[in-house]
């Protein structure tokens, strides 16, 4: 009920969770067709192929299954919040996770987009060798130099500006707890800092 | 009564004196942590989240800001571990990345077991050369017994492998116990330099910083 008061605010969340409220049921139906709940309920805001066109979205493509799926487990049990996720995973089959997880992970990320060079070279000194100072460790030694991530640390590279802000806000506010360690970095980091890394992490 | 915890109070602490040193205590998780085997291969996946600071190969950086960690006796690496997820070590920085929601007693064993295993470059930072002559006659003087000739250390007794490590890193270090800021340290060690000056203190770790590099054993 309370998602419901702030959707006449959001037509783009008004017609996800409609969606979702209207084929939640067929999707059960169709448990074992990923591709057919991708197009009904993931699409609108993470795209067909995973490579969500809105920056506030996150582009899924290419990042580990297990990682999805912890993801997806994590929305459904109230431990990680998102006034759409929230909504929206609700009424999708905890059994048909897997599956898309699975489709999101295969698909092949879409490069993204660098709008500041000068803040991107900033921020690959701090992505390469984190801040001693602060104690900011080296985001490459989990999430890989080249940010593919793996099972356990999601996949950074080519990830919209905004959706990593958010998270790395998030993290640093406490709203988003899903990694202890994430807390401390988020902690950690000056908002110029995760500026600097957000736009270097998007031309990975 | 008051006079009876009093007494009891006096008979466990002069136990616990007599039966171990206070600076290398025992207690469960240490314990456990010495007494389960290691697995590199688990360690090193386990090391991952380790690397950010202390970087790939457990170099550690010249710096001083991390110390290296390739190379250094299980026994060490656990010991410092548990006692800085304890809290017998101070170190803010380090606190959340050890902490039981990020390492579990088996990934301990397992990360010292691969760490030690790792090879030492001979590329460690090292100090300005300006006294290596007073660096000698203090290393061999007040160091020597406990660390070894080539810096060796040893393992059965905790005492760290410092040979390949920074310069900067074992300064740092040497300070924080001569002035007692390294609360877990051997208090042997922190009268033998309690007298150290900076500079005493400087000359030793650069002489440290260039000791020929041997295997730990």
């Amino acid at each position: 009920m309370a998602n419901r008061q702030h959707l006449p605010g959001h037509p783009k969340l008004t017609t996800a969770f409609v969606l979702c409220l209207l084929l939640g049921t067929s999707a059960l139906s169709h448990a074992g067709d990923p591709q057919e709940i991708v197009k009904t309920v993931c699409a609108a805001c993470h795209g067909i192929d995973g490579n969500s066109v809105d920056p506030a979205n996150p582009k899924l493509a290419g990042m580990d299954q297990e990682y999805l799926m912890r993801q997806l487990k994590a929305f459904a049990a109230g431990k990680r919040r998102d006034e759409t996720m929230t909504g929206i995973i609700a009424g999708i089959d905890p059994l048909d996770f897997s599956r898309l997880a699975a489709y999101y992970g295969k698909m092949t990320p879409t490069p993204g987009k660098v709008n500041d060079a000068q803040l991107a070279t900033k921020g690959k000194a701090l992505y390469d060798d984190g801040n001693t100072d602060s104690g900011v460790p080296a985001c490459a030694g989990c999430h890989q130099p080249d940010g593919r991530g793996n099972a356990r640390f999601p996949r950074v590279a080519g990830q919209h500006q905004a959706y990593a802000l958010k998270q790395l806000a998030d993290y640093k506010s406490g709203r988003r707890a899903t990694d202890p360690l994430m807390t401390t970095v988020g902690k950690r980091l000056t908002v110029d800092e995760a500026k600097a890394l957000a736009e270097y992490m998007a031309g990975l | 009564m008051h006079g009876f915890s009093a007494f009891l109070f006096a008979a466990f602490g002069c136990t616990l004196a007599i039966a171990e040193p206070q600076w290398n205590a025992s207690y469960a998780e240490k314990t456990e942590a010495l007494s389960l085997k290691g697995d590199v291969t688990r360690g090193e996946a386990a090391f991952v989240i380790c690397q950010g600071c202390h970087r790939v190969g457990a170099l550690g950086r010249a710096d001083g800001s991390y110390p290296r960690l390739a190379g250094q006796h299980t026994s060490v690496l656990i010991k410092q571990l548990t006692d800085v997820r304890s809290g017998r070590r101070s170190n803010a920085k380090m606190l959340p990345f050890a902490d039981h929601s990020a390492l579990s007693v088996q990934d301990i064993a397992d990360i010292a077991a691969f760490l030690q295993q790792l090879p030492v470059p001979a590329d460690q930072g090292q100090g300005s050369g300006g006294d290596l002559a007073l660096g000698f006659k203090l290393y061999a003087k007040d160091c020597v017994t406990c660390h070894g000739e080539r810096g060796e250390g040893k393992a059965d007794q905790f005492y760290p492998r410092l040979s390949g490590q920074h310069y900067r890193y074992l300064l740092r270090e040497n300070q924080l116990i001569r002035d007692g800021g390294r609360r877990n340290a051997n208090p042997k060690m922190a009268d033998a330099i309690r007298h150290y000056s900076d500079e005493d203190l400087a000359a030793v770790a650069d002489y440290i910083s260039r000791l020929p590099l041997a295997p730990a054993r």
